[in-house]
């Protein structure tokens, strides 16, 4: 049986504790076992290497944003699509579509696939100094 | 529809497009389907999409649509997969894409694409740049 509504509230207590930078309630969405993969890697990352790196934004960044949030609920998961913005320490607001595809179990994300494009890096992390 | 009506859609609209069937493309689009690419930043109508394929052929010697991971939804589907593709000089390349369709009364209404042009030298096999780390 569906729980849409568990799913739905999953997907969204992660993408506003990394916005809020509640760094504990990120990482409770994470199964022990979690992995994430990227597009531009074809890599899965472990859950400990993805935490870091999220982390790291996290107090790097000064905004993370995740904007026009479309969600989709499927069995044993969901699909969010999503404008990723980041103030960097300079100012400088990069964007980026993400389309991120969770597969969840017991009220956690045990799997997770982030497509984006490199392609335009420069919009994202702003222009080469 | 049903999730198996959505997921046979799924198929053979991949299926369509990896055997270079436009004329079935045609009846799998609903008049006012729109395509959204990632990479462009835009929308394009079904039409257009179309009208683009003949050529869009010509690029590559094969193209195949390969371990696909299909999951549907309340009106739609996300399809996860790897495209394939062999060029006229041999090179073969990999380009890993994510399609969001939306559907409605057997056709396709909306395709959201997203994939990395970083990777479309290598898909062409030319030299290629690297993600930039910071």
């Amino acid at each position: 049986m569906r729980k849409d509504s568990e799913t739905l509230a999953l997907c969204d207590r992660f993408f506003d504790a990394i916005e809020q930078k509640d760094y504990a309630t990120l990482e409770r969405c994470y199964a022990p076992e979690a992995v994430v993969w990227h597009s531009h890697d074809c890599l899965y990352q472990p859950r400990d290497a993805n935490l870091a790196m999220l982390k790291d934004g996290m107090s790097r960044l000064k905004k993370m944003r995740y904007r026009n949030r479309l969600i989709h609920v499927f069995e044993g998961g969901f699909v969010q699509q999503h404008t990723l913005f980041v103030t960097h320490p300079n100012d400088f607001v990069g964007q980026m579509d993400v389309c991120f595809v969770a597969y969840t179990r017991d009220g956690m994300i045990s799997r997770a696939y982030e497509y984006f494009d490199t392609g335009q890096v420069e919009k994202f992390l702003g222009p080469r100094s | 529809m049903t999730d198996g009506e959505i997921r046979e859609l799924c198929n053979r609209f991949f299926d369509a497009y990896e055997g270079r069937r436009v004329d079935e493309l045609a009846e799998i689009y609903a008049p006012d389907c729109v395509i959204w690419h990632n990479v462009f930043g835009r929308e394009t109508t079904g039409a257009e999409n179309l009208a683009a394929l003949p050529k869009s052929y010509t690029g590559q010697r094969r193209r195949s649509y390969d371990d696909r991971t299909v999951r549907t939804f309340e009106g739609g589907f996300v399809i996860q997969y790897t495209l394939h593709g062999v060029q006229h000089d041999g090179h073969r390349g990999a380009l890993w894409i994510c399609i969001v369709g939306l559907c409605r009364d057997g056709k396709i209404t909306r395709i959201d694409e997203y994939m990395d042009s970083g990777k479309f030298a290598a898909w062409a096999g030319r030299p290629t740049g690297e993600w930039r780390q910071r």
